[in-house]
């Protein structure tokens, strides 16, 4: 097939019937902007935020949206990265040592329970409104201390919890799963654990890593933009929205609802991308 | 390649084996099974299925422990063997994730060898087993036959001289299946493989082995050896290749009908 028919194909297999509802939210949209009440603004505002992005909003405290959306994934990409590279090596543990399961699954079990929202608070209390560049003694310049100064450690914290659990249970289920036959054929060629490691338990568990990764991104977005509203935040996509919503600059709320949205579905489809091409196997198998 | 002892390639010294199920209900595999297995020589291990021909293969590679007796590799412990004993599983284990030339490859790459001396090695293989094309494709791609010629190709990468090969060719069709024999017979000569071969299969028995050990259903005893002298490559229409094919075929029919009567049970006849 030619690349003109391939992308005639996806818009009309994907985009098409994926577009069927949000088609008719934005009719709504505009028929309830057409009767006039205040709280919903036109889609001819949105779309002048959406259009410039680089604008800072002119009554606002917080920033423009490209610098809020900045913000918002420089935290994604600390709390949820923690997320992934102390889940999948806890994992991959948990899910070959039955001595380091049996430590850490209960505990696991126990606090995945816990939304990560609610423990905003404690977090808060916990960590006050310390942030990554408190951490950091060393000289900066001013405006790096300013962006560092903006991801916080509470935030950091709620962000690993919402993403961490997905992550470590879909690792050792990734890991649980390894057939016998492939680790004897292995341990017979005289494999070290290293070798097993790399040769047969990771890529067998990558699908189900990816898979968790997956699942821990949808809540560990769904927390972040929570997160945003708390005390302590002066930015974010988050935090537009709701300081929008306080000074009846519904436009921006708008605006940043459909950048959540959007960058949420890309993110997913992201993932899922890598997912697919990891597991490529695992259907086709036999 | 043989062992500097003189000792058999494999030996079984009287091995029993029995198994629980989830139920505890327990199943006797192997009944006090002895043989031997020379150097350079193909050995054949036929019965019905569920007569433990696997099980001898699995404890003959070390997985597993008999309950009772033992076994000896090249006269030593299958343990102090590792990675000199190559194991063609019933279900291929081929890493589903992995191009086929890096299944071919993984022994040599479990050794420590070089990225360029691999890739010459897994050619000169592939050239062997006419899989030069397919190397870049995973396994899943590939057809039945080319399958088994992989894990093949994975075997002999191993460079082991002790071979089990549980009933490899099982799944083939005829055409695809008596090439790969003969195929696997060159192999086995030129590289003077000692092979110990599950099948259930009389045909194939009798066209690869130099000795035939015929084992009972379950729980599997050895019924009867057979020699066999018949030169390389055999003919399956010559009247000596029927006449074996017959004798064996009575023996393990015979031994069917003795369990049939002990049982008062209408037991079916062994294999496919
Ligand atoms: N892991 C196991 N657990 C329980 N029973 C087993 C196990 N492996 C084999 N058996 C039983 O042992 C007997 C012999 O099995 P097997 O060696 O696979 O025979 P064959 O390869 O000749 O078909 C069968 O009755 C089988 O059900
Ligand atoms: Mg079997």
């Amino acid at each position: 097939m030619n690349k003109t028919g391939k992308l005639i194909n996806y818009l009309a297999g994907r985009v098409l019937p994926g577009s069927i509802i949000p088609f008719f939210i934005v009719s709504a949209w505009w028929l309830a902007s057409r009767t006039g009440t205040a709280v919903v603004p036109g889609i001819a505002e949105v779309m002048r935020v959406l259009l410039h992005p680089f604008e800072a909003p002119p009554e606002l405290y917080s920033r423009s949206i490209a610098f809020s959306l900045f913000m918002t994934l420089i935290r994604f990409t600390a709390g949820f990265g923690l997320a992934i590279v102390t889940a999948v090596p806890l994992g991959l543990l948990a899910g070959q040592s039955r001595t380091a399961e049996r430590i850490l699954y209960p505990v696991i079990q126990m606090s995945r329970s816990i939304n990560p929202i609610a423990l905003m608070p404690l977090a808060t209390v916990f960590f006050g409104l310390a942030s990554v560049a408190s951490v950091f003694t060393g000289e900066m310049e001013a405006w790096k201390y300013d962006l560092a100064d903006q991801v916080q450690l509470a935030m950091i914290f709620i962000l690993w919890w919402g993403g961490f659990f997905p992550i470590f249970l879909s690792t050792l289920n990734g890991v649980r799963s390894v057939g016998a036959p492939y680790i004897e054929m292995m341990s017979l060629a005289g494999a070290s654990r290293v070798q097993l490691l790399k040769n047969v338990i990771f890529p067998h568990a990558l699908p189900s890593i990816m898979h968790g990764i997956r699942m821990g991104m949808g809540i560990t977005w769904l927390v972040l933009l929570a997160a945003e509203i708390y005390p302590g935040t002066r930015s974010g996509i988050g935090y537009m929205l709701c300081t929008a919503c306080k000074t009846s600059d519904y436009q921006y709320t708008f605006a940043a609802m459909i950048i959540i949205a959007l960058t949420g579905l890309l993110l997913d489809w992201t993932i899922h991308h890598f997912e697919k091409k990891t597991g490529h196997w695992q259907t086709r198998e036999r | 390649m043989s062992s500097p002892s003189g000792a058999p390639a494999f030996s079984a010294g009287r091995i029993s084996k029995g198994y629980k199920s989830r139920e505890g209900v327990g199943v006797q595999a192997l009944e006090r099974v002895s043989f031997e297995a020379d150097e350079g020589k193909i050995t054949c291990i036929v019965g019905p299925t569920g007569s433990g021909k696997s099980t001898i293969l699995r404890i003959m590679s070390g997985l597993e422990a008999p309950d009772e007796g033992s076994v000896r590799v090249a006269g030593v412990q299958p343990s102090d063997m590792t990675g000199r004993i190559g194991y063609l599983t019933q279900r291929h284990t081929l890493l589903p994730w992995m191009k086929t030339g890096d299944n071919i490859g993984l022994p040599l790459k479990v050794r420590g060898l070089a990225r360029e001396m691999i890739k010459n090695r897994v050619r000169e293989i592939a050239e062997s087993l006419a899989l030069n094309g397919l190397l870049d494709l995973y396994p899943y791609e590939l057809s039945g036959g080319a399958m088994q010629r992989a894990a093949i190709g994975r075997l002999l990468a191993s460079d082991a001289g002790y071979c089990l090969l549980d009933e490899p060719f099982s799944a083939l069709d005829e055409k695809t299946l008596h090439a790969l024999q003969r195929l696997f017979l060159d192999i086995a000569g030129r590289s003077r493989l000692s092979v110990l071969f599950v099948t259930h299969s009389i045909d194939e028995a009798v066209f690869l082995a130099d000795r035939i050990i015929v084992l009972s259903a379950g729980p599997g005893r050895v019924v009867e050896t057979f020699e066999v002298d018949m030169p390389h490559p055999r003919d399956r229409i010559s009247p000596l290749f029927g006449a074996l094919i017959e004798r064996v075929r009575q023996k393990i029919e015979s031994v069917l009908r003795d369990d049939a009567a002990v049982c008062g049970a209408d037991s079916a006849t062994g294999g496919h």
